[in-house]
Parts: C-alpha cells; structure tokens; sequence
C-alpha cells in the first residue's frame, strides 16, 4: 500500500495533493469503467490544472447565485436554535419534545483544523452512542479513506439521532413541487448523500457499533412549492451506497492500473504531459461534461477517433463491438463485409438504415 | 434662516403662475428651473407647517440600541433577531451590517481601557471549551451562566426569547405590523403557540406555549450552563470571561494538551 501511495504521489510530482470532498466521490460513481479518473482522483490531481493546461478548460463549477440561495436557504432553516428544522422532525419524525440539544461542530475553539474538528466530532459521537448526547450535529466532519489517503468530507450536513438511530440530513434549496422535485438534483444530492452515510458507517464501526446505526435513509430538508417553508423527504440511498462501496474497493484496487504503466511516468504538468495521460484508458460518455473536468479533453479525444462514445452509454452499449461510428455506418450500407463476431450486429444496423430510410420517405 | 409659512405662500402662488406663464409663451427650459423651484418651496412649507420630514436623524449610538434588544430579550441573540427586535419595538433604524465589526470593536475598547464602560457587548461562550461562540452576542453585565451556551442552549434561549417579546407585548400593549412578524416567527416553531393564520399570533397563546415548552429543557440548561460557569471562573482571566477563550491560549495553559 506505501508502495501504491509512493508511485502516486510520483504520478502527481510536485503539485500539492487535492483531497475528495463528497463531490468527487460521488462524480466517481457516475462513470466507474473510466480508468483515467479513477487514477487521477487517487493520486490526487489537480484535474482542472491538468484539462487547463492541455487546452480544454472546463467550465466548472456552482454558479454565484445557486451557492448565495443555497447559503441563505440553509441559514434561515437554523436560525433561531434551528427552529424551524426542530418544528420539521417533530412533526414528520415524531421527535420527542425533550429532545433539543445541538453540538455544533464547524470549530474547535476558533480553530478550523480538519484533523482537530475530527478528533471532536468522534467524541461527540461516542458521546451520544453512550447515551448521553444530543441530537443533532451541525457539520461533523467525516473522513474516508481513498486509496491510503484520508479524505475529509466538505461537511455541509447535520446528523441526527432519533433513538438509536442516525440520520443524515442534507440541506438544499431547490423545490420539492407537490411532492416532486428535479429528479437530477435529488440524483445528486443523494449520491453525495450517500458518501455521508458511508462514511458516518465507518466511523460508527470504528467506535465499536454496528453500521446498521446509521439509517439507509437520507433526510433532505428542500422549500417546498414556490415559497421558502422547509419541508422534509426521505430518499433511500442503498443503490448508491453499494455503487459507492464498490467503487471505492475499486479505487483500492488501482495498483493493478498503475502496474501497467511506465515506472518513470508523471502527470506533471509539461512537455509529455497529453500522451501520458492518453496512455490510460478513458471511458467517455456525455454525461461526463457535467462532472468531471477533463471530459472536453477526452470528448475531443473520442471525436478524433470516431469513437462510438460519444452516442452516449446506451447507444455504445447497443452497438456493442463496434468501435467507431465509421465502422457502423460501413456495416449499416454494407459498404463493409462484417467480420464472424459483427454479423449480428451488422444484420440489425442494416434493419435500422431500412426503417430510417423507410420513416424519411413518408415524412416526404 | 427660515422663512414663514405666509411668505411661502406668496412665493408658491407666485411661482405657479410664473410656471403658468412660461409653459403658455413655450420656453420650457424656463418652465422647467420654475416648478423646480416651486417644488422645493412646497417642501419648505410643508416641513414649517407639518413638522417632520427630514429623516429622522439616528439618537442611539449601534452599540445602545443593541443593548436595549438585547435587554428586551434577556439571553444571547443572533444580529438577525436582535435587529427584528429592534424593528419591532424600538424606533430609529438598525442596519444589521453595522453590527458585524461590533463585537471586535468592544473588544479593543476593554483591552485599551479595562472596564471603563458601564457595559460591553461580547460573544456568548461555548460550554465545552469556553470559546467565543459564532454569531451570538451578550451583555457583560448578564450572570456568567447566561452568558454561556451549552447543548440545550439554542433551544432553551429560543423559548426565553418567544416569553420575554410575549411579555413586552402584553406589558406595553403593542401591537399591529411591527410586532406581528416577530410574534409569528416564534409562534410558527412552538409547539401550540400559533393559531391557524399569521394574523392569530396571539401574545397570551404564545406565552404558555413558550413557557410549557422551557419547562421541559429549563432543568438540564440551567445545570450545563452553570457547570461550564464554574470551569470559566476557575480556569479563565477577566478578559476571557468576558471574550471567550482562544483555543492556542487554552492549550498553551494546559501545556500543550487539548481541553
């Protein structure tokens, strides 16, 4: 494992490390067959510096705006001692009445120091798992770890305890609208949801307590219809805990990727810095542009190879064998005798160049 | 110097035909300098007639008028419900910008000139290690318990606060737009305490609804508060006390071990 950790801090030379937060752990999740994420993020690249460098920036990023709303949606449900939230789990959870204390964990004494602000919140943890804590925590700070390193988690959470039970309550300002909500945004919130849960599990186990403590349902706190009144929804996040348990296990598994690589390589910014990074596989896909910031880079990588990728997972999926749009078309005009494994497929191409060419004559 | 309402009058009658006059031979330009000025002469009568009209200028000094919020409400309070308390009863205006710098402010006044105020406006402390806690400001004439924030604290002082803008109410007899706000805004989270409508927010409901609520959280509240006070008296100077230790200064005098 120091082996591991050495050559990855030898991929990312002498630029400082960048830590996960929630974000890009759950952005890993989103694409797990790319190998060239999975590496860069373990090694801890600075991927915005890399895609800048090469010449495809990224325009990446919450906008001011969202982050002002969401800031001051976040403050308004914990004024007044979080009275408004209080008022919430009461009514939707049943929380007892005597049950009001908040530890509110952002600050040591003044001092942000992540490794401080963990050390306190685990022993407010095991002071309430010994029964005699509060109820809710304001911004513990949780920490995985990823390939060796530890990573401390962006900590714009509470937990909660009701009974013997722990939940995580995420806060977020876009609407729930009778009773629904962009179903994207909950996507998110509930991937990055689910990297709490895990990592309050871990913490949970780690102080001698089953993972089962920490409920598998998230709390998100949203405004409901069009006015400000927070409401409460329960989002069960068990698919993207075991998407992200696995990919972490995969993560751990990256030696096998760096194995295969150049002992002298880096991905130090310089001279051979774009075929180093072509050297490990990509898997692009289009949802890509929206979470990981050298998607441009390898978007205009599979545009040059005409890669059938860039039609998106399902179509990729679909077209299984066939490497390249070129080839698909071939195949579809039978302008290309198909190989034994590509008869299949071509069979099927060839029906949906008759259908298409059929559906345009009508339309004429 | 000012003229009389009487010559005012003559001048506004004079100048209205003037405006008159100009508007019928077509120079507006003229026109224009004219009911200029005869707006201006308007203004002058009515503040010489009517009173008033200038903005009324500010009398308190950001750090009374806080106090007197603070007063009102009688336990540490975030600058959000200080300046809503101050909208609501207090007259003159209170930028909740303004108190940002205040509570440093106070702070290099005592350490230049140790109590030479009859009060400074200072930070509540932290319970667990009697550190400055965020955003929420006391008096330091307040007992040294009330002045602390454990646990139970932010729930407890919420229903403090709900009893004592009740009382003030019921007591001064105020009421209307001001106050109806500031009624809800504790009514709407209180067990009990609202009626169906924002307009129901009703000062006696309020209050025993506030009161039957801190009685379940009073007892464990008083005991942490007064616990951590007994640690600040025992372990922290004047200036602490007062401003909240730092956690370099704590560790340094527990040689080097965290609290």
């Amino acid at each position: 494992m120091t082996d591991l950790a050495a050559r990855l801090d030898r991929l990312r030379g002498d630029a400082p490390a960048r830590n996960h937060d929630a974000r890009t752990i759950a952005a890993l999740t989103t694409n797990p067959g790319c190998g060239r994420r999975g590496l860069m993020d373990a090694a801890g690249i600075d991927k915005d510096a890399v895609a800048r460098y090469l010449g495809f920036p990224a325009p990446f990023g919450q906008s001011q705006f969202a982050i002002a709303r969401g800031n001051a949606f976040e403050k308004q449900v914990k004024d007044d001692g979080f009275a408004e939230l209080f008022t919430l789990l009461r009514e939707r959870l049943g929380l007892p009445v005597p049950q009001v204390a908040i530890e509110s964990l952002d600050e040591v004494g003044g001092n942000h120091g992540s490794e401080l602000r963990h050390a306190q919140t685990r022993r407010a943890l095991a002071r309430a798992l010994a029964g005699d804590g509060s109820t809710l925590f304001d911004h513990p700070l949780l920490r995985l770890d990823i390939a060796g390193q530890p990573a401390y988690l962006e900590p714009d959470v509470l937990a909660f305890r009701l009974g013997d039970k722990f939940y995580v309550i995420e806060i977020k300002s876009f609407a729930i609208i009778d009773g629904q909500a962009d179903p994207e945004q909950v996507a998110a919130a509930a991937r990055q949801s689910a990297v709490y849960v895990l990592a309050l599990r871990r913490l949970l186990t780690q102080l001698g307590h089953p993972a089962t403590a920490v409920s598998h349902e998230v709390i998100l706190v949203c405004p409901e219809n069009f006015s400000n009144q927070p409401a409460a929804a329960f989002v069960d996040v068990r698919k993207q805990l075991s998407v992200i348990e696995r990919q972490l296990s995969r993560i751990s598994r990256i030696d096998d990727l760096v194995a295969a690589l150049p002992e002298e390589m880096t991905f130090e910014l310089g001279d051979g810095l774009a075929s180093a990074i072509r050297a490990v596989e990509a898997r692009y896909a289009p949802d890509c542009v929206s979470s990981c910031e050298l998607a441009f880079f390898c978007r205009d990588e599979a545009r040059a190879c005409g890669s059938t990728d860039l039609l998106g997972i399902a179509v990729r999926d679909d077209v299984g064998g066939v490497e390249t749009l070129a080839t698909a078309l071939g195949l579809a005009d039978g302008s290309l005798a198909p190989s034994p494994e590509q008869v299949e497929i071509a069979a099927k191409l060839r029906l949906a160049r008759l259908l298409r060419a059929q559906a345009l004559e009508g339309v004429a | 110097m000012r003229e009389s309402p009487e010559s005012l009058e003559q001048r506004i009658a004079g100048l209205r035909s003037a405006v008159r006059r100009a508007l019928a031979g077509g120079d507006r330009t003229a026109a224009r300098a004219l009911r200029a000025e005869l707006r201006a002469a308007e203004d002058s009568w009515e503040r010489a007639v009517l009173g008033g009209g200038d903005p009324k200028p500010v009398l308190l000094p950001v750090r009374e008028q806080v106090h007197h919020a603070l007063s009102l409400l009688g336990v540490p309070a975030a600058p959000k419900l200080i300046v809503a308390v101050h909208d609501a009863f207090f007259s003159g205006e209170l930028a909740s910008s303004r108190l940002t710098s205040l509570r440093r402010d106070e702070e290099r006044s005592f350490r230049s000139a140790p109590y030479s105020r009859p009060y400074y406006l200072c930070a509540a402390l932290t319970a667990d290690l009697l550190a400055p806690a965020r955003g929420l400001l006391v008096i330091s004439t307040w007992p040294l318990p009330t002045r602390i924030v454990g646990p139970y604290s932010p729930r407890a002082d919420f229903l403090t606060s709900a009893i004592r803008v009740a009382e003030h109410t019921l007591r001064t007899g105020a009421g209307g737009d001001a106050v109806r706000p500031l009624l809800w805004r504790f009514a709407a989270n209180i067990p009990g305490a609202a009626g169906d409508h924002p307009h129901d927010a009703d000062p006696r409901r309020l209050l025993t609804a506030a009161t039957a609520e801190l009685e379940v959280h009073t007892g464990k509240d008083t005991e942490q508060r007064r616990q951590a006070a007994d640690r600040a008296r025992r372990q922290l100077g004047d200036v602490e006390q007062l401003f909240g230790a730092r956690l370099a200064a704590a560790a340094r005098a527990q040689n080097g071990r965290l609290p």
